[in-house]
Formats: structure tokens, C-alpha cells, sequence
């Protein structure tokens, strides 16, 4: 039965379809944002009055940090020196125990794969909900929704643990969803940069707090408010022995800052006894924005390790009373992953702060930006890195976890390895010791200087020749898309107009240039999924290019557009991926998807989402389908309730269990989707709550399998969001 | 404005609606189709634009020859996408889906143009 109100929908639907001006179909949703101004307009004619640009100037790169800034107001005390970590004990991440889901890609090799097999394709029609968890964080009335919680539970023995989108802990009952504990991070709305995210905690045991004392086992997260916070398994209270009393301030040493321009939402990985931590930069905001260092801090007791600082290459300790670390140097907010045996941090990289102008970065910034760096987790010193964008001004940072291995190469031998899957679909396979790649890399033409005076582009950029391209090729004119002819001419239209000579066409300022494959990828922080056993990697990624144009600073300023931390700033005026002001360079940045902006339909042809297997012995697709149905997106963002399978933007990774199955939802559609991992069919899925921009997990608790998924919904995605946790198990299984 | 048809009947009305319509939507296609052919993209656009403008003119004079013209551009239409896209399904679908609604419209007013041609040449005669 048709409520009145999709009814109304339906014939609205109808209507235009029979007008010729609409059609059946579904499209990406995507976010309204600021069109760029198109041919000619991207500059302000001398004379024309303008705003006076002193109310769009960031604060001095060397101002004093603000008091509350540091959230919780820890005692800093004095710069500290490097120093060694505790030894660690072995963490259950390293063998998980069969029922267990012990860390953010489940194990130190984050494969997302579970040996679990109650659920198989024969029997997974079963799967039904057994608990529904609300974590109790969502946008409250009037606030801006923000939220995308992207969480991934973890399981470990008796317990769940989860982090809510603002970084509240908590410890859930595995088979009943009762909450036994909840730990209040009690974080301000402000502190939110981009997007209220949490993807998961980490457990972590002490080598010196011994068995059956407090804080023996310990729950740690870095926080959105920058603090690394740890407290015990059992009770959820904090480690009074970690920090100042459990927490850590990780804007110690940042310099000046405002909250929500420096934030973690990504599971800090603990190798050999330290905890690394990254942080994310709010994009496009000015050149001297907060430094992108990574540094260490010891497990045990939080103390300062050392700092990988791009522009003081060889200090690793704090800066000095009154200095910072270097600003504006490329930020990785991707999860991290570890290498306790080479004792390495494998770090995806991004870009230099003002990510589409790179004329004032420095040579250091160029050689580890949109990179994978491995640093060594005793001294902070870079082992190796591996480029996967030279000169980036396309937000190609990197999204992904990186994904362990053992490649066995064509002679028998067997290499040590990593995935890197990327923002441009493709995927690199390195040899962890060297960062060599292990299936071959080329360096094709690109294209070369540019339109930015004084900005010249890379003359080559490295394709991952070896693997199979996560994209499509280059568009074309007949790509565009749309419901009727007149739609479909608007998008040739803005094709036409706008500067596109296929992948890594530069950035201009006379007319839009077209950036494809898009900054929501390829792969995305989703990452991928390995099954050692049999070799298959699953990655589902996107299609959705974008439509940008620099616009000169004089336009900026009458657009509005200043950075987070100028004094004038007000929400709403300058996002971290629609229009940025890049304040302290000579341009601004207006980002759009490369869309109908009437209709909010994509331009390109569907698919917008997909999902491949790929076999990594042959590194062949073994399959490859449209990921997403067009239930719930459509033009004018009404849904068309349409079961057609036509392919949907997605965040959120994949797991594969040894049942044989897949588990996604990722999709705009909010549905969560089960897969035959040999067929790639889709076998069974469900609607969930809210949007389902999160990796799911499975667990095993006293003899049931348990499916995870947050569908917490995603902002930018404009699914809605929920605090639900949805956890599902067979019906006919007791 | 006595070149435009006087509708009688339901039907007529119908026809009417359906020839301005067809006016409304070969507008857009023949001036955004105009830009499109000067930036080098595909002429089909202005050509159709152009056709199909005309169609609902005289579709709206009442000359059964406007929604012959109608049909034969939602015919060039299909070749067209056939040859820009295949057989794919989603990427005939903008091409050919609401063109081909429309043109099931004006093959059902077909008769009511050929009617009132016969009575405006019936006219004619009369007056002369």
C-alpha cells in the first residue's frame, strides 16, 4: 500500500516522464554545493567593487595556539625528546581467535576476510535482525547535520566495542546488543571537522598491568578533539596510567588552530608498542593550515615516542616552546596499518594543504604527498615511499587502509606485501621491505605544463600497468546522461564547456575543468577485502567525476569564501570539499560534482558504483557488477522505489567470510547486500535504517554468527542518518 | 493567430497542448543544441531542435504534416541513438524514451489534425 505522499511522488514521476523532461531513472546522490562560475567568470574585472579582503585573512601561521583548543585542556608540560616505546606483548589482532573481529580490518593485516561460515549462500535468505543498538549520536535540532559515523565494531571475547560518531566508547552485549558500559568522550559540536566519524577503537593489552588488574586489557581512540584516549575493557573507566589521566592532547605542538580543523576519525594501529597517529586536515582551507605530522606515543603510558615531520625531516622530537610543526605539509587521515615484524607503519598519504595549487610546496612535501611512506615505528625515520601522484592537485589523497599480503611471484618465491588501492582505481602492490613494486608500475605522459602560470604539472604519472583498473575509460561526449534529450544536451553542454583531456587534466581558472575519475574515487576509505586462502580481493569503488574551476582570490572574496580559522568565519562558508578559500595562495577552489545542478542527476552514464573480484594469482577479474540499486535516489532526489541494479556512489568496504559470502552496503540505496563470492549474484540483502556508509563485520558468539552494520548514514552522501547499530543472525539457527 | 487551430473538442484541446509542448521542449534543443554545435560537439541537436520546433508548429496550425515531420524526427531519433550508443539500455533511454512517449501522443492525434485540415480546406472553399 502507497502512503499518499509517495503516491503524489509517483505521479509527479509520471507526469514528467510523459513531458518528456524526466524518465525513470536514479541517480548519485550528491550534495548541493557551489557550481563553479564558468567560462570567463572566475575572475573579477579591474574596478568592479569588491569586499576589502582584510576580513579574509587567516590568522599569522605563527600565532599561539588559542586556549580550547586543546579540547580537555590537558597539561602539556615541556617539549618532549624522542623516545622508545615499552615493549609490547602480542596483541589479538596478530591471531585472531576464530569467533573474533578484534580490529578495524579484523587483523593486522586488516584482510576484513572471517573464517566464519554458519552463513552461506544456501541458507542466507535466514538472515534476519537480531539487535538494534543505538549509540546516541546524532545531529540534534537546528544543528547542521555533520554526521557519518562509518563506525566498524570490534569483537573480542564477551565483548563489542564501538565508538559512536562523537567518540563516546562503548562496550555491547554480542548476542543481546545490552549495553554493559558507555564512556562519555563528551566532545563539543565544534570539534566536528568535516564529518562526525569514528571508524572503530582498538584493543589493546598491557605488557606491564598485570591479567585481572585494571586496564590490563584497554579500549584506545583518537578522537575528533585530538586526544588519544584509553580505558579499560571491563568497566570502561579511563587508565589512569595512560596520559593525563587516560588521555593524551595531540594538539600539543600543532600551533594555531581552531577546532575542527584538525581531526582524527581513524583507528590509531599500535605497532611494536606505539601508537601512530595521523590526523585529517580540513581540505582547502588555506596554505599554512596545521601540519600533517605523524608521530608516535607509547601504548602503555602515552608518553611522546617521536614525530615524522615533513619540512624538519631529521627532529623528531616536539618543536620548541613557541614553535610547531610544520605547517601546511601533507595530512593522511586514511587508517594506517602496521608491521610488527618489520617494525613499520605503512602511512597513505594526501596532499599539501590547498590541494589544488602546488607552486608553494616544498620539494620534501612533493616526494611523500599522496603516498604510501612506511616509517619506522622506533625512530620516526621514512624507510621507503611510493608515489602514487606526482604534484596532486586533484584531491587524489589517498582514502584507502592499506592491505597486507604474501604475493607469490611467477619463480615460487613469496614476497612480503601491501594493496594500495587509490582514489584513481588504481591499485598498487609494493613490496613491503622496499616499497619496490611487486607487479610492474609505469610512468605514462601526462598531461603537462598546465594552465596555472607559474604551476607546472608532473610530465608523467604511475599507472599500476599490473592490476586491473578499478574505472572506466576516459568520457566522452555521448557519455552524458540524463532522464529526456534536454537534460541529456545540458551535460553535453557542460562537457563542452569545460577543459577535459581525459585523467590528470589540470586545473584552470578560464573555464571548469573536468577531474575524472572523481576525489570520491576509485577506492575510497573503504579499502579493500583479501581472502589469503583463495586469492580473491573484493573492492568496490565509485564513478563520479567532478566539475571545478580556480577562481582568483578577488572572486573568492566575493564569494565569501575564508578559511576555518579567520576570525569571520561562518559555518557554511567554505566546506572541505565544495568551495575552499585556499587562503595564502593566489586562488580559491570551487568544487562540484560533475552533475545536473537542476535535477542533482549525475551527468555521466550510470554506473556510479561497482564492485569487482579480482583474482590475485592472475590478477584477472573474475567479476564485475554495478554496486547499488535506484530504490531510493532519483531526479529531484525523489526516490523511484525501482529494484534496478544501476550502479550507486559507495562508502564503506566489503567483507568476505569463508561461508563463501560478501557483505556490503556502502550503497545510496541504504540497503546492505550479501554476495556469492563465486558467482558475484547478489544473494540476499535488506533496507536498513538509515544510510549504510560503513564496512560491516561478522562475529561468532556462543555458537551464532552475527552479521554488524552501522547505519549511521553519511552527510555528504545525503542518505539519512541514524545512531542505529543493525546486527543481524539466521532465524533458524539457535 | 487565425493560422493557429480552433479546438472544438476534448481531442482538439489535446492536440493543442500536445504541438505546444512539442514547442516548449525543441526551444531548448535548438539554442542549447546551437552552443553545442559551435563548441564542436554533436549537430544532431540543432538539426532536431530545428525539426522538431516545426513539427509543433504546424502541429499547432492544425497541419497533419507537423506531426508527420514529429514522427520522422523520433525515427531519425532512434537511428541516431542506435548508431551513438548500441543496444545499450541506459544509454538509449535519455535518447529515445520521452521522444518516443510523445510520439505514441502525436500518432493518436494524428486523425484530429487530418479533421482539421479537412475543415479548414472545407473553409477555404466555402469562403472562396
Amino acid at each position: 500500500m502507497m502512503s499518499n505522499t509517495t503516491m503524489l511522488r509517483t505521479l509527479l514521476l509520471g507526469a514528467t516522464i510523459i513531458a518528456g523532461t524526466a524518465g525513470v531513472t536514479a541517480l548519485a546522490q550528491v550534495p548541493p554545493a557551489d557550481q563553479p562560475p564558468g567560462n570567463g567568470n572566475a575572475t573579477v574585472s579591474p574596478g568592479t567593487p569588491t569586499p576589502p579582503t582584510d576580513a579574509f585573512s587567516p590568522p599569522s601561521p605563527n600565532a599561539p595556539q588559542a586556549p580550547g583548543v586543546n579540547a580537555a585542556n590537558i597539561p602539556d608540560g615541556p617539549p618532549a625528546e624522542p623516545s622508545e616505546a615499552t615493549p609490547m606483548v602480542e596483541q589479538v589482532t596478530a591471531n585472531p581467535a576464530h569467533d573474533d573481529w578484534p580490529g578495524y580490518g579484523r587483523d593486522d593485516r586488516a584482510t576484513r576476510f572471517s573464517p566464519l561460515d554458519q552463513i552461506t549462500p544456501s541458507n542466507v535468505s535466514h538472515l534476519k535482525r537480531a539487535f538494534i543498538y543505538h549509540t546516541g549520536s546524532k545531529p540534534a535540532p537546528g544543528q547542521v547535520n555533520k554526521w557519518a559515523a562509518e563506525t566498524t565494531p570490534i569483537k573480542v571475547g564477551d565483548g563489542l566495542y564501538m565508538c559512536s560518531a562523537m567518540n563516546d566508547m562503548m562496550r555491547i552485549d554480542p548476542a543481546t546488543g545490552k549495553e554493559v558500559w558507555h564512556f562519555h568522550a563528551n566532545e563539543k559540536y565544534d570539534s566536528i571537522p568535516y564529518t562526525a566519524a569514528c571508524k572503530a577503537v582498538v584493543y589493546y593489552t598491557s605488557s606491564t598491568v598485570p591479567e585481572g588488574e585494571h586496564c590490563h586489557h584497554r579500549i584506545l581512540e583518537a578522537t575528533l578533539d585530538e586526544r588519544l584516549i584509553e580505558v579499560d575493557s571491563e568497566d570502561g573507566k579511563v587508565c589512569e596510567g595512560f596520559g593525563w589521566h587516560g588521555m593524551v592532547n595531540l594538539m600539543k605542538g600543532m600551533g594555531e588552530s581552531v577546532p575542527g580543523f584538525v581531526a582524527e576519525t581513524a583507528p590509531p594501529p599500535i605497532v611494536n608498542g606505539a601508537i601512530i597517529t595521523n590526523q585529517e586536515i580540513l581540505d582547502g582551507q588555506r596554505r599554512w593550515a596545521p601540519s600533517g605530522v605523524i608521530r608516535g606515543y607509547d601504548a602503555e603510558t602515552g608518553r611522546f615516542l617521536w614525530a615524522w615531520d615533513v619540512n624538519r625531516p631529521h627532529e623528531h622530537g616536539e618543536p620548541k616552546e613557541g614553535e610547531h610543526y610544520s605547517r601546511g605539509t601533507p595530512n593522511s587521515w586514511a587508517a594506517m596499518i602496521g608491521d610488527n615484524a618489520l617494525g613499520l607503519v605503512y602511512v597513505p598519504t594526501g596532499n599539501s594543504a590547498a590541494d589544488y595549487y602546488s607552486a608553494m610546496r616544498s620539494p620534501e612535501e612533493n616526494k611523500v604527498s599522496s603516498a604510501v611512506v612506511a616509517i619506522d615505528v622506533k625512530t620516526g625515520e621514512p624507510r621507503w615511499v611510493f608515489q602514487t601522484v606526482h604534484k596532486d592537485v586533484w584531491d587524489y589523497d589517498i582514502g584507502s587502509q592499506p592491505t597486507l599480503m604474501d604475493f607469490t611471484k611467477p619463480d615460487g618465491s613469496s614476497v612480503p606485501a601491501l594493496i594500495m588501492p587509490t582514489k584513481r582505481g588504481q591499485t598498487f602492490v609494493l613490496d613491503r621491505r622496499t616499497g619496490e613494486p611487486v607487479l610492474p608500475v609505469e610512468e605514462r605522459p601526462a598531461p603537462s605544463p598546465g594552465m596555472v602560470p607559474g604551476d607546472t604539472r608532473a610530465p608523467t604519472q604511475p599507472w599500476s600497468v599490473g592490476m586491473p583498473r578499478l574505472g572506466f575509460a576516459p568520457l566522452k561526449e555521448a557519455d552524458m546522461w540524463g532522464m529526456s534529450p534536454i537534460d541529456q544536451l545540458y551535460c553535453r553542454l557542460k562537457y563542452r564547456r569545460a577543459h577535459y583531456v581525459g585523467e590528470f587534466t589540470p586545473p584552470s581558472i578560464d573555464k571548469p575543468w573536468l577531474e575524472y575519475p572523481g576525489y570520491n574515487g576509485g577506492s575510497d576509505w573503504g579499502s579493500v577485502a583479501y581472502d589469503e586462502k583463495t586469492g580473491i580481493l573484493i573492492a568496490n569503488w565509485n564513478n563520479t567525476p567532478m566539475y571545478d574551476q580556480l577562481v582568483s582570490r578577488k572572486k573568492a572574496d566575493k564569494l565569501g569564501l575564508m578559511p576555518v580559522d579567520d576570525p569571520n568565519y561562518k559555518p557554511g562558508g567554505g566546506g572541505a570539499e565544495g568551495a575552499g578559500a585556499m587562503a595564502e595562495t593566489p586562488y580559491g577552489i570551487v568544487v562540484s560534482p560533475f552533475w545536473d545542478e537542476y535535477t542533482g542527476m549525475m551527468c555521466n552514464r550510470p554506473p556510479y558504483g561497482m564492485i569487482t573480484a579480482i583474482d590475485m594469482h592472475t590478477q584477472k577479474v573474475l567479476w564485475q557488477h554495478p554496486l547499488g540499486s535506484a530504490r531510493a535516489n532519483g531526479p529531484f532526489g525523489l526516490p523511484t522505489h525501482l529494484p534496478l541494479t544501476i550502479g550507486t556512489p559507495n562508502n564503506g568496504g566489503p567483507v568476505i567470510t569463508a561461508g563463501g559470502l560478501i557483505f556490503v552496503a556502502a550503497t545510496t540505496d541504504n540497503m546492505i547486500h550479501a554476495f556469492d563470492i563465486h558467482t558475484g549474484r547478489e544473494v540476499w540483502n535488506d533496507v536498513l535504517p538509515g544510510g549504510g556508509q560503513a564496512t560491516p563485520m561478522t562475529y561468532e558468539y556462543k555458537g551464532k554468527q552475527y552479521v554488524a552494520i552501522m547505519a549511521g548514514g553519511h552527510h555528504f552522501m545525503m542518505t539519512p542518518v541514524t545512531d542505529d547499530l543493525v546486527v543481524y543472525a539466521l532465524d533458524n539457527v539457535n | 493567430m487565425s493560422a493557429f487551430m480552433k479546438p472544438h473538442s476534448a481531442a482538439g484541446w489535446a492536440t493543442l497542448l500536445l504541438a505546444v509542448i512539442i514547442i516548449l521542449l525543441g526551444l531548448p534543443l535548438l539554442y542549447m543544441g546551437a552552443e553545442l554545435a559551435f563548441l564542436g560537439g554533436s549537430l544532431y541537436y540543432v538539426v532536431c531542435g530545428l525539426v522538431v520546433t516545426a513539427a509543433g508548429v504546424l502541429m499547432a496550425m492544425g497541419r497533419p504534416l507537423g506531426g508527420l515531420l514529429y514522427l520522422g524526427a523520433c525515427a531519425f531519433t532512434w537511428l541516431w541513438a542506435f548508431w551513438e550508443v548500441g543496444l545499450d539500455g541506459w544509454g538509449l533511454l535519455p535518447r529515445v524514451f520521452g521522444p518516443t512517449i510523445l510520439a505514441i501522443g502525436v500518432a493518436l492525434c494524428l486523425p484530429v489534425l487530418r479533421r482539421a485540415e479537412h475543415a479548414r480546406t472545407t473553409n477555404v472553399r466555402e469562403v472562396a
